[in-house]
């Protein structure tokens, strides 16, 4: 008997504390979100919390305003540089047509001597400047670019003599080619008492043709630099020969 | 012995904690009104377990129905404009310490004489 009354309170004791346990843990959870709770904050409190969270967010909102005007100077910065970067590509590719760097291409004209017309270098010395004060922006002889540094001149061993053009023989038929209006070079040419009259003294009757697409090759070799600087006005009259160092230009 | 009730204890916060029901909070009020009310019952029958007159239906009918009463109690007293909310925490919180008190007399008791026989 005692020992039934000791299990039966041990077992009705069980069942109470486990819903117990359920109760305090459920209101201990309850509580906890209360005192999470805006709702149930005090009116005080909640004011206080209202104008310390106002002046951050205005603060905050400056904030923005203040990176937000950065990085727009910082987008017209990379524009300007973008634009800078452009132009100076652009340029770049001007002086490399210019200099010869690279093959061009375009409208033009071209003056043919076949083989058994009589010429000497001097004629296309002639040939050449009168295209480019006829407007040429860009000449070649055969495939050799004419450029600021190219040399025209002649060989001559036993047999025969030789032309050249940057150093190189000369082959016939001789093309000059010339970009640039091909009316207005033509014209250069064809002045009366100009350099196709000249050499119709000599018998000798180079074939002009117009061309919408001309290329040019660009220049076989590179120049290089080894003793150019530019120049650069010295600060003071005293000093007129500036320093010279070794620099290397490829 | 006093084992099993502890680990009772024990098992029902964990399912209490598991559990996904939340206690909307207009109630939370009641329910805690009803959880004192069920804590006083478990303080009683504790100390009836001490004083050896333990009933098991007195004290799981007991635990219910004052948790229950104590809730209703309070909400109608809501309803009502009384607050009866007070009077339920001081009718049991007055308990509780009363039980508290009796349980640690009885212990204390048991105690000295376990030690008067022991030194006997």
């Amino acid at each position: 008997m005692q020992k039934v009354t000791k299990y039966k309170w041990q077992v009705s004791l069980t069942v109470v504390f486990v819903v117990l346990g359920i109760f305090l843990s459920l209101q201990y959870q309850a509580q906890n979100r209360i005192a999470n709770d805006l709702t149930y904050e005090r009116t005080e409190n909640l004011i206080a919390m209202v104008r310390s969270l106002s002046e951050k967010r205005q603060e905050l909102a400056f904030e923005i305003y203040d990176l937000n005007s950065k990085m727009s100077t910082l987008i017209e910065n990379k524009n300007d540089e973008k634009k800078l970067i452009a132009d100076i590509e652009a340029e770049a590719k001007k002086y490399d047509i210019v200099t010869g760097i690279t093959a061009v291409k375009g409208r033009g004209l071209t003056v043919t001597f076949e083989k058994s017309m009589p010429i000497l270098y001097i004629d296309i010395i002639n040939i050449i400047n009168e295209l480019w004060a006829a407007g040429a922006e860009a000449i070649a002889v055969n495939d050799q670019r004419v450029t600021g540094s190219s040399s025209i001149f002649y060989v001559e061993d036993e047999s025969s003599m030789f032309i050249t053009v940057n150093n190189h023989k000369l082959d016939f038929p001789v093309i000059i080619s010339a970009i640039g209006d091909p009316n207005n070079l033509e014209k250069g040419l064809t002045l009366p008492g100009g350099i196709i009259d000249n050499l119709a003294l000599f018998k000798t009757f180079p074939q002009l043709s117009k061309s919408d697409s001309l290329t040019l090759p660009k220049i076989s070799a590179l120049p290089n630099y080894y003793f150019l600087y530019e120049y650069k006005a010295p600060p003071e009259i005293t000093t007129p020969t500036p320093a010279i160092t070794e620099k290397t230009v490829p | 012995m006093w084992f099993l009730p502890v680990f009772g204890l024990i098992i029902g916060a964990i399912i209490g904690s598991t559990i996904t029901f939340q206690v909307p909070p207009i109630y939370v009020k009641y329910m805690s009104i009803a959880v004192l009310a069920s804590l006083d019952s478990v303080f009683g029958g504790i100390k009836s377990i001490l004083e050896d007159h333990f009933d098991g239906t007195i004290l799981l009918t007991g635990f219910f129905t004052n948790a229950l009463l104590a809730a209703l109690l309070a909400y109608l007293g809501d309803r009502l404009g009384v607050d009866l909310y007070y009077a339920a925490v001081f009718a049991f919180g007055v308990r509780l310490f009363h039980n508290l008190a009796s349980i640690r007399h009885n212990i204390l008791l048991m105690y000295r004489t376990k030690k008067a026989n022991g030194m006997r």
